[in-house]
């Protein structure tokens, strides 16, 4: 039984369809890579998940919350990590966890706590007192997966989680979300980036053109083909093997 | 031997190339391209094509209707140059994308004008020409249907089409006043200059014209069709050289340093009794941190004052007839509100809150309690100041402050309702622009006009008057309440 379930989904902005009857499950324990290019329909589907759209089709359960009809439930039980940047902001990021803290009802000197542990995690202890439109997009960053995190949520959605960090945090934050999957919750990662996907999901749905084209457990899958010619060939097909690389661009 | 290097970074041999590469008129058809396609992307086409022609409705109807109610053609003339430079003024700030003026009104852009760190182009070169697109866009897309007005005053003479481009050209000179001004203000401030030191520095400008009784000329100068040729002339190549002053004065490198604050969230929020308090805090901090700080929408509301202040003061030196102070400073100041709504959303999107447990009925509900925190004082002020000055009577002061709290009350209910969380979509939104002008005239004109007719107000009047602001200030709390449902069902399902 997953905790998060979609059959049939369809969504169209006007006349162009962003997601057009993708269906998957994810479980507990699992770090599930949404696999796909730009314009394949990632965000739109998150957004749908999250109750932050209506779709025009499909059936969609998140921790057995139906996000279309009580949207703000599915919210208070996951953690988002949205791919937009956040506009500027004039709180310090201590501030500003508090304040997510507040709106999800949870205890100050937890939050507080929280915001301790998160700072010291993600190497931003020293600008937890400076305006949030002060620091750099990376530790704006880093700021945004603490707010996703800070109430322990059983089910995560991240939209490009290692955007405009340092290697170094990267390598943190790829740890945190395998451990975090661990312990008996579900990371949802939507990435176009291959390596980050192999390194880290335990299954990978590949996407294009709105629909889910290929799944592949990573865990123990014993195939020869590697996940960047999977990619390349439910995406693009096999022509895609052919477009020229950038050394041969150059000469 | 190193080669030198111009103060912006950009060696000589790179600006000769970025030179040749790019021709300057050639820069300029790229920007105006990319500003009509984000007026239309951001509008619609045809809801951004018809702007100008609503601006001229607006304004023929406007001067049509002072002139006939016995205004002199000179208020109504050096009213719209009020107008022209201090949209000049407001549009001076553009051409600097990331000042957090632009950034809050648009969001973060990818503008052509942020390719100078990418591309060979000098930033100075590139700004110059940015603000030559806008002040020439500006002039035909906006200043021109204000020009229309002109014919109001004139009439149609023999050869109106002289009349409107002399008037135009007349409002276009101080419109490149106001952003000239602008732009040498912040060029100013690229070199140091503190916010607090340029505001003294203009204060004291203003109020030293003011005592010295100086403020007369200047504002022939201001009004160029009513002066000299060689007058006007003289204002534009001044405008001209102080252009090209801030430009070489403005240090494209200038970086504000990261700004530290102690932490007031837990504190403000607990002191609000209220469910949504964690919300109201953050459009509170926010706004008291950004430039300018609280005290924006105090000076919006004083600025509104000054203006309708002046404009009594010549009618009434003219005519001999002065309005009822308490209802026609309590209709017009309701006014404000639109600008206070617009500084409570410039720090925050809908789509950011829709990754949080709350409803967008929440987050409007929210911006509603910020708003009266911060709207209530900012108009009280100024009110308080109008109603001593010109000597209202306790009748007309008592009506007129039930005026102000239901008018402001309504017109940001018509703001929120018409415009969601954007306010700033009402520019160049002609649909939108026009529901705003009927929504706002139908209840303002009629108070306005009773205002000058019935000086001191009669117990009826006054009776009817303050039952009338209560009214449509329930009004406004009924539409502000509908936007939440309203803009949850066109978020969520676009």
């Amino acid at each position: 039984m997953g905790v998060i379930r979609v059959a049939g989904l369809r969504k169209t902005y006007g006349t162009v369809s962003a997601v057009d009857g993708m269906a998957f499950a994810v479980d507990r324990g699992e770090v599930y890579g949404f696999l796909g290019p730009n314009g394949a329909g990632k965000t739109t589907t998150i957004r749908v998940l999250t109750g932050q759209i209506e779709p025009d089709a499909g059936d969609v359960s998140v921790l057995g919350t139906d996000p279309v009809a009580d949207p703000i439930e599915t919210r208070r039980r996951v953690g988002i990590l949205p791919e937009q940047e956040s506009p500027p902001s004039f709180l310090t990021p201590r501030e500003y966890l508090a304040f997510v803290g507040e709106v999800r009802g949870l205890d100050p000197d937890r939050v507080a706590e929280r915001t301790d542990t998160w700072a010291e995690r993600l190497g931003f202890e020293s600008k937890l007192d400076t305006l949030h439109t002060d620091l750099s997009r990376g530790q704006q960053q880093k700021v945004m997966i603490a707010q996703a995190f800070v109430h322990d949520p059983d089910v995560v959605f991240i939209d490009e989680p290692l955007a405009n960090l340092d290697p170094l945090v990267q390598e943190q934050v790829k740890r945190f979300l395998v451990s975090y999957a661990a312990d008996d919750n579900a990371v949802f990662v939507s990435t176009h980036n291959i390596d980050v996907a192999e390194e880290i999901c335990t299954r990978v749905g590949i996407v294009a053109d709105g629909r889910l084209v290929a799944e592949r457990s990573l865990a123990d899958d014993a195939t020869d083909e590697s996940l960047l010619d999977l990619f390349l060939d439910r995406v693009e097909g096999e022509d895609a093997r052919d477009t020229p690389a950038l050394e041969q661009l150059h000469t | 031997m190193s080669e030198p290097k111009s103060t912006d970074g950009a060696s000589a041999t790179d600006a000769t190339r970025s030179d040749a590469g790019l021709s300057t008129p050639r820069l300029l058809a790229i920007l105006f391209r990319e500003e009509w396609r984000l007026h239309t992307q951001l509008f619609g086409g045809w809801r951004f094509a018809l702007f100008p022609l609503v601006i001229a409705l607006l304004t023929v109807s406007a001067a049509v209707a002072l002139i006939e109610t016995g205004t002199a053609p000179g208020t109504v003339v050096g009213g719209l140059h009020v107008l022209a430079v201090g949209f000049g003024l407001y549009s001076g700030t553009a051409g600097f994308a990331g000042s957090d003026m632009l950034e809050n009104v648009f969001g973060r852009l990818s503008l052509l004008l942020s390719s100078s760190t990418t591309l060979p182009l000098s930033r100075r070169r590139l700004l110059g020409a940015f603000l030559l697109k806008d002040g020439l866009f500006y002039a035909i897309v906006f200043v021109f249907p204000m020009s229309l007005g002109g014919l109001a005053v004139d009439g149609l003479s023999a050869t109106p089409l002289l009349s409107i481009i002399l008037f135009w050209l007349s409002l276009a000179l101080v419109f490149a006043v106001g952003m000239a001004t602008t732009v040498a203000l912040i060029a100013v401030r690229t070199r140091g200059v503190p916010s607090w030191v340029i505001g003294l520095g203009i204060g004291l400008a203003g109020g030293g014209g003011w005592a010295t009784g100086r403020l007369g000329p200047i504002r022939s100068v201001l009004v160029p069709i009513d002066g000299s040729p060689a007058a006007a002339g003289g204002l534009a190549v001044g405008t001209l050289a102080v252009t090209a002053s801030s430009l070489a004065v403005y240090d494209p490198t200038y970086g504000r340093p990261s700004r530290t604050a102690s932490d007031r969230f837990a504190r403000v929020s607990d002191a609000l009794p209220l469910e949504d308090a964690p919300l109201v805090t953050k459009s509170l901090l926010d706004l008291a941190r950004s430039s300018g700080g609280v005290w924006k929408p105090l000076v919006s509301a004083s600025i509104l004052l000054a203006l309708v202040a002046a404009l009594v003061g010549v009618v009434d030196s003219i005519t001999g007839v002065a309005p009822a102070p308490g209802i026609f400073f309590g209709g017009v100041l309701g006014l404000s509100a639109f600008t206070t709504y617009n500084w409570l959303t410039q720090f925050d999107s809908l789509e950011a809150y829709l990754t949080y447990p709350v409803s967008i009925a929440d987050v409007f509900r929210a911006k509603r309690i910020a708003f009266v925190l911060v709207g209530a004082p900012a108009v009280a002020v100024p009110y308080l100041a109008a109603v001593v000055w010109f000597d209202a009577t306790l009748v007309d002061a008592a009506v007129g402050a039930v005026l102000l709290a239901g008018y402001a009350l309504y017109y940001y209910g018509l703001t929120v309702y018409i415009a969601g969380f954007d306010p700033n979509e009402f520019l160049f939104d002609a649909v939108r622009f026009a529901m705003f002008t009927v929504g706002v005239a139908v209840p303002l004109v009629p108070t306005l006009v009773a205002g000058f007719v019935v000086v001191p107000p009669s117990a009826t009047l006054a009776v009817a008057l303050a039952l009338g602001g209560l009214v449509v200030g329930i009004v406004g709390l009924v539409l502000s309440s509908r936007a939440g449902p309203r803009w949850d069902a066109r978020y969520r399902t676009e």
